[in-house]
């Protein structure tokens, strides 16, 4: 109750702070003296990136604004899903990596969720890069927001250059085929596009590690699907489900259903060479391989959760 | 290496008159030309300043006597603003280059063409790579009629190695410079009372600092490689945090409106934006300069954000 009370008064003085004609940030640091210590180091913080004060790397992550805005996946990771994960520590703990998983929705939830496993589980914890959906980087906000927490537009070219770093990254082989999945085709893997993520890990010899998802393809049940608006508004599709459109902004809230991310052993790739990419066969086979062993281990996790929402 | 006879187009720009200097000091190069119809902006000691139009035709009797075996290519402008018309600085850009080259056609001593092209010609875009390599100038459609003038620059400087393969060309496409001293569309843009951007857009801008936009040329002119290079500093930074360490205050503007609002500011007097500046406002752009490292031999060594920085003390120094 006391949160709430605190949020009321945070609310009431930054709307005062405005009107009495404080620019926002400002406004905000003053609204934010009625919040308890903790709450109010974090909006300082906050405000400080507003105001271009924060330290990032070429491609705009920022690890403090990462730290930062952690409390709230924390929040989705522990109460609202439930996350559960196995083989955490089969993640390599230095060098690189490319994590595929499977996706649905726009919005990166899974690749959040993904993060917050290797920050509890792993020994070592380290934040995974992740491709994200071109189309989230022509949003307001969405686009500055995705980058810092380790986002970046998916182009084999960024993948690449990321696992030349030796960092951690996780790609969605489905691409927009997943993100558009209706819900009665759930936990069915689509066609990986044309094994470009196997040709990228052999080129750059980085191991793949399967994950598998449960949860994620529950939260925005999409029922339908409508192609004109989606048009009008640029956007790769405009799903219908339950709570969106009927809810407004409301119906962007993700539904509460339980999860459990399993990471698989690693598949070698350094030991084919760079030129293994140009194999069709080669790609294609691995490519098969590392979807069969998801699509397995969706369905084994799938029995092992039970019901979705409870 | 030796007796290296060098013209340098543009000598009356900023970076144009520092490469002269830079070059008359070279014990390697025996004989400077510049070409330009405004002066030299530093003292030169033995540079030959040949004053010209590079749109007149009369260029194609001056250069062949010089007996040149390297040209600079230096006068592209790359911003319009500074009282010249956007019609102006097309025809500087593409009718100038066209008399260039129709003028190397006579000069049989040539043996390399090093042009300080701009990486505009990637444009900016939401949905490209963080960073652009060489082969990737034709991902996204040319967009802006600079964008397109620099797209024909390089069409036409590939003819011509094409057709004379004795003569290599080097495509500098360089990222926006800053430094001291510099006046461009960056160092305007920070120093205005307040910096018009995207409301919700942070996007990764990267420079190329004054110092290191020169070192590359003469790098690229003791070095020459055939075909395009990235020239960049290390890193990227974010607009906001450009703004925040030239001492600036953002004003955020939403998406639709900010032609409209930084139009009505240009009448105010405020300082006009170009089409292609307003899209790297939005979406910024990166380079991988791989290529410069590798087979030029030239690595920056100043960082975005340290151009940034060392660019920002000077102009509070100054003020």
């Amino acid at each position: 109750m006391s949160s709430i009370a605190a949020a009321i008064g945070f609310m009431r003085r930054l709307r005062a702070g405005l009107e009495s004609g404080l620019e926002l940030p400002e406004a905000i640091t003053r609204g934010a003296s009625a919040l308890p210590r903790d709450a109010r180091e974090t909006v300082t913080r906050i405000v400080e990136r507003l105001e271009g004060d924060y330290d990032e790397d070429e491609w705009g992550f920022d690890e403090g604004f990462t730290e930062l805005v952690e409390p709230l996946f924390g929040f989705l990771y522990d109460s609202w899903w439930r996350v559960k994960v196995t083989g955490a520590e089969r993640v390599p703990a230095h060098g690189r990596a490319l994590l595929t998983a499977n996706h649905a929705g726009i919005l990166p939830w899974d690749a959040t969720m993904i993060s917050m496993a290797l920050q509890r589980e792993h020994p070592l914890p380290r934040y995974p890069r992740f491709m994200v959906l071109n189309w989230a980087f022509d949003l307001p906000w969405i686009s500055a927001g995705m980058r810092k927490v380790g986002g970046v537009v998916a182009s084999p070219f960024n993948a690449m250059r990321l696992l030349e770093q030796d960092h951690l990254v996780a790609v969605f082989p489905e691409g927009v085929k997943g993100t558009g999945k209706p819900y009665s085709e759930r936990y069915r893997l689509q066609r990986f596009g044309r094994g470009g993520f196997v040709e990228i890990a052999l080129r750059t010899g980085s191991p793949i590690v399967p994950v598998a998802v449960v949860g994620s393809e529950e939260i925005y049940p999409k029922l339908a699907d409508l192609p004109a608006v989606a048009r009008l508004i640029g956007a790769p599709y405009f799903p219908v489900t339950p709570t969106f459109p009927l809810l407004g902004p409301l119906g962007i809230v993700p539904l509460p259903s339980k999860w459990r991310i399993e990471f698989l052993e690693p598949i070698e790739t350094a030991s084919y060479g760079p030129e293994g990419a140009e194999d069709r066969a080669l790609v294609l086979e691995l490519s098969e391989r590392v979807r069969g062993e998801i699509q397995q281990a969706l369905y084994a996790n799938l029995v092992g959760r039970g019901p979705a929402f409870i | 290496m030796a007796g290296r006879r060098v013209l340098i187009t543009g000598v009356g720009s900023q970076v144009g008159s520092l490469l002269a200097d830079r070059l008359e000091r070279d014990p390697d190069v025996e004989h400077v030309a510049g070409l330009d119809t405004r002066r030299p902006k530093v003292t030169l000691e033995r540079t030959e300043f040949i004053q010209a139009d590079i749109r007149d035709p009369e260029i194609g009797g001056l250069i062949p006597p010089l007996g040149v075996d390297t040209i600079v290519h230096e006068q592209i402008v790359r911003q319009s603003g500074s009282g010249m018309s956007p019609r102006a600085m097309h025809d500087i850009n593409v009718i100038g280059t066209l008399q260039l080259l129709a003028a190397c056609e006579r000069v049989t001593t040539l043996r390399t063409i090093i042009v300080r092209g701009s990486a505009g010609i990637y444009g900016a875009e939401a949905h490209a790579p963080q960073f652009f390599k060489e082969e990737m100038a034709r991902l996204f459609p040319l967009r802006t009629r600079f964008q397109r003038d620099v797209a024909e620059i390089e069409d036409y400087f590939e003819t011509y190695a094409r057709r004379h393969s004795g003569v290599s060309c080097t495509m500098l496409r360089y990222q926006p410079a800053i430094g001291r001293g510099l006046r461009t569309q960056i160092t305007r843009y920070l120093s205005q009372p307040v910096c018009p951007t995207f409301m919700g857009f942070d996007p990764r801008i990267q420079l190329v600092d004054i110092e290191d936009a020169l070192e590359a040329l003469v790098a690229a002119v003791r070095n020459p490689v055939r075909g395009a290079v990235n020239v960049a500093g290390p890193g990227t930074i974010g607009l906001a945090k450009m703004i925040r360490l030239a001492g600036r205050r953002a004003l955020p503007i939403a998406s639709p409106l900010f032609g409209a609002v930084t139009s009505t500011g240009q009448r105010l007097g405020l300082d006009n934006q170009s089409e292609d500046f307003q899209r790297l406002l939005r979406y910024g752009r990166g380079v991988d300069t791989r290529r410069l490292t590798e087979e030029v031999g030239f690595t920056p060594r100043v960082s975005t954000v340290q151009a940034v920085e060392s660019w920002a003390e000077h102009a509070k120094a100054a003020a």
